[in-house]
């Protein structure tokens, strides 16, 4: 009964290392750059999702709808804090100069939720908007 | 000691260097420091706690700014060698819909336009029909350090990890131009890569160069860099390198390449990627430039790899300061340290040249004299003579030249 048990103990101790042992193999070749025998072949990757955190707040979901189609929540997240100024003009330029369709409704909600969480209030925020 | 360049200098300087810091007091140097208007450079990544680091496809751990579209910031710790390894070095994509898999077999660049013999180029046909040429230039994002402008502006938060020094191999434009026979009357070349917005109604990413420029026989089209295919992430298979230049005209993934015979017409010409119309980019918020020009040649610059900012330092103990300069292609000839706020100035050891177009590192030994805060400040000057701004601001935190420092404490 013990030997039974000791030996499944051993064999999984044995998969546990042969998994541990593939995934460093296959994430040293993820860090080594593309094979040189690759120049006439596919060369392919495949990119880790990375999406972060939609920050909450009022109209999240107007944000996310009109927003997230051409870039991730990051680019909002990362952001030091901005007045509402300034989140109005980054709103205008995505629309007239980024072609996003958002109904002059929407860019209203939008800038209020930009306010609510990169707003003015944030540590290291612009002292003064750049128009 | 301070006129006397630093390739003439090295080890003496180094002793003279040492004693001069010495001879500056500590209590002195930190009442100089608090004297002073200068920000502490906070990155956008510190904006939050330690950066966050993320693991992509033939890379290291970086410095995860944004996932879609992908902007990866290389750590300082990989700027201690002379050229910053593949698997390091930064990624800044401008639209979603970036190229992940690539058929050699069926990529082309084409080149078309105003010219008489229009070409669809495989990778090999570029590798067996054009003479190969190597260069090491240095790779910087237009907007490197936007996180360190005060007042902050919106847009990707980079530290001082947007640039990247490499060497590239591939075929001059210009033979590539010549083959395809540019017509009389042509101005310009534009570029395009393999990356597509989201939107159709969202400009495609294009960038032009002058005729004379795109002709001048060192833009390049790489296929190699640092002896090893692009990585994707970095604009395999073949990305344009423009020496001196600015990134944003490094098309990556280059799949097209139109001579003009007027200027182009694009977003990412007009609009995008323009400073204020002086040579140091320089406007105040209250009053914005009227007249603004596409970013161009690289500004001077220098920054500190080590140490980096409030890390503790002993009493006495030599430590070594170390950076890299950059500029635009002129070269850089003499780098400058502070210990005391920018008052007097000591010439750091230069490493090795690897040509005007690469970064420059340099080290310095310093042995802190005594216990306190000290503001260590560094500036490089080029071969023309070009130095560096004590301020700079601008409306997009492009191009950024200010002297720059880290607060160190000595315990």
């Amino acid at each position: 009964m013990y030997r039974w048990k000791a030996a499944v103990v051993v064999a999984a101790i044995l998969v546990a290392a042969c998994l541990a042992l593939r995934a460093q193999q296959s994430s040293s070749a993820a860090s080594q750059g593309p094979a040189k025998g690759s120049m006439e072949q596919t060369h392919s990757i495949q990119l880790p999702d990375n999406a972060g955190e939609i920050l909450p707040g009022p109209h999240m979901d107007t944000y996310s709808k009109d927003c997230l189609i051409c870039h991730s929540a990051r680019y909002v997240s990362m952001q030091p804090g901005f007045s509402k100024e300034v989140w109005q003009s980054e709103v205008k330029k995505m629309v007239n100069a980024y072609g996003a369709a958002i109904p002059e409704s929407d860019q209203v909600l939008i800038v209020e939720y930009l306010v609510a969480v990169r707003g003015p209030q944030r540590a290291g925020s612009a002292a003064t908007p750049a128009k | 000691m301070d006129t006397i360049l630093a390739k003439d200098v090295m080890a003496s300087t180094r002793r003279a260097f040492l004693s001069r810091l010495v001879s500056v007091g500590g209590i002195a140097v930190a009442s100089a420091v608090f004297g002073r208007g200068f920000d502490l450079p906070v990155g956008g990544a510190l904006d939050a706690g330690a950066p966050q680091l993320a693991r992509y496809p033939e890379k290291k751990d970086l410095i995860l700014l944004t996932d879609r579209p992908p902007q990866l910031e290389t750590p300082l710790e990989y700027f201690r060698t002379d050229l910053t390894p593949n698997d390091a070095f930064f990624v800044r994509w401008h639209l979603s819909g970036i190229p992940t898999t690539i058929d050699l077999k069926t990529f082309r660049l084409e080149v078309s336009g105003h010219v008489a013999k229009p070409l669809s180029l495989s990778l090999s046909d570029l590798q067996a029909k054009f003479e190969p040429v190597s260069i090491v230039a240095l790779n910087q994002c237009s907007g490197n350090f936007r996180g360190w402008f005060d007042p902050r502006l919106p847009g990707g938060q980079w530290g001082a990890g947007a640039m990247g020094n490499a060497r590239w191999k591939g075929v001059r434009l210009k033979d590539v131009l010549d083959a395809a026979a540019v017509q009389p009357g042509a101005v310009q070349v534009g570029f395009r890569g393999l990356d597509e917005p989201a939107l159709k109604s969202t400009p495609p990413f294009q960038k032009s160069l002058e005729l004379d420029h795109a002709r001048d026989g060192e833009v390049m089209i790489a296929y190699e860099m640092n002896g090893e295919p692009l990585p994707m992430l970095n604009g395999f298979p073949v990305r344009l390198v423009v020496p001196g230049w600015y990134a944003t005209y490094w098309v990556k993934s280059l799949s097209a390449i139109t001579v003009l015979d007027q200027p182009l017409k694009t977003f990412w010409m007009d609009k995008a990627y323009r400073i204020p119309d002086n040579p140091q980019a320089n406007e105040e918020p209250e009053h914005l430039s009227s007249v603004t020009v596409p970013i161009n040649v690289m500004a001077v610059h220098s920054i500190f790899v080590r140490p980096a900012p409030q890390q503790q330092l002993r009493t006495g103990q030599s430590y070594q300061l170390e950076g890299v300069a950059t500029d635009g292609g002129s070269g850089i000839r003499r780098v400058e340290l502070s210990q005391d706020g920018g008052k007097s100035w000591n010439d750091a050891t230069l490493g090795n040249d690897l040509g005007k177009y690469s970064w420059r590192r340099w080290t310095a030994e310093w042995k802190p004299p005594a216990k306190g805060t000290y503001r260590l400040m560094v500036r490089a000057t080029t071969n023309s003579g070009e130095t560096q701004a004590v301020s700079q601001w601008n409306r997009s935190g492009y191009q950024r030249d200010v002297i720059e420092h880290v607060d160190v404490v000595v315990v």
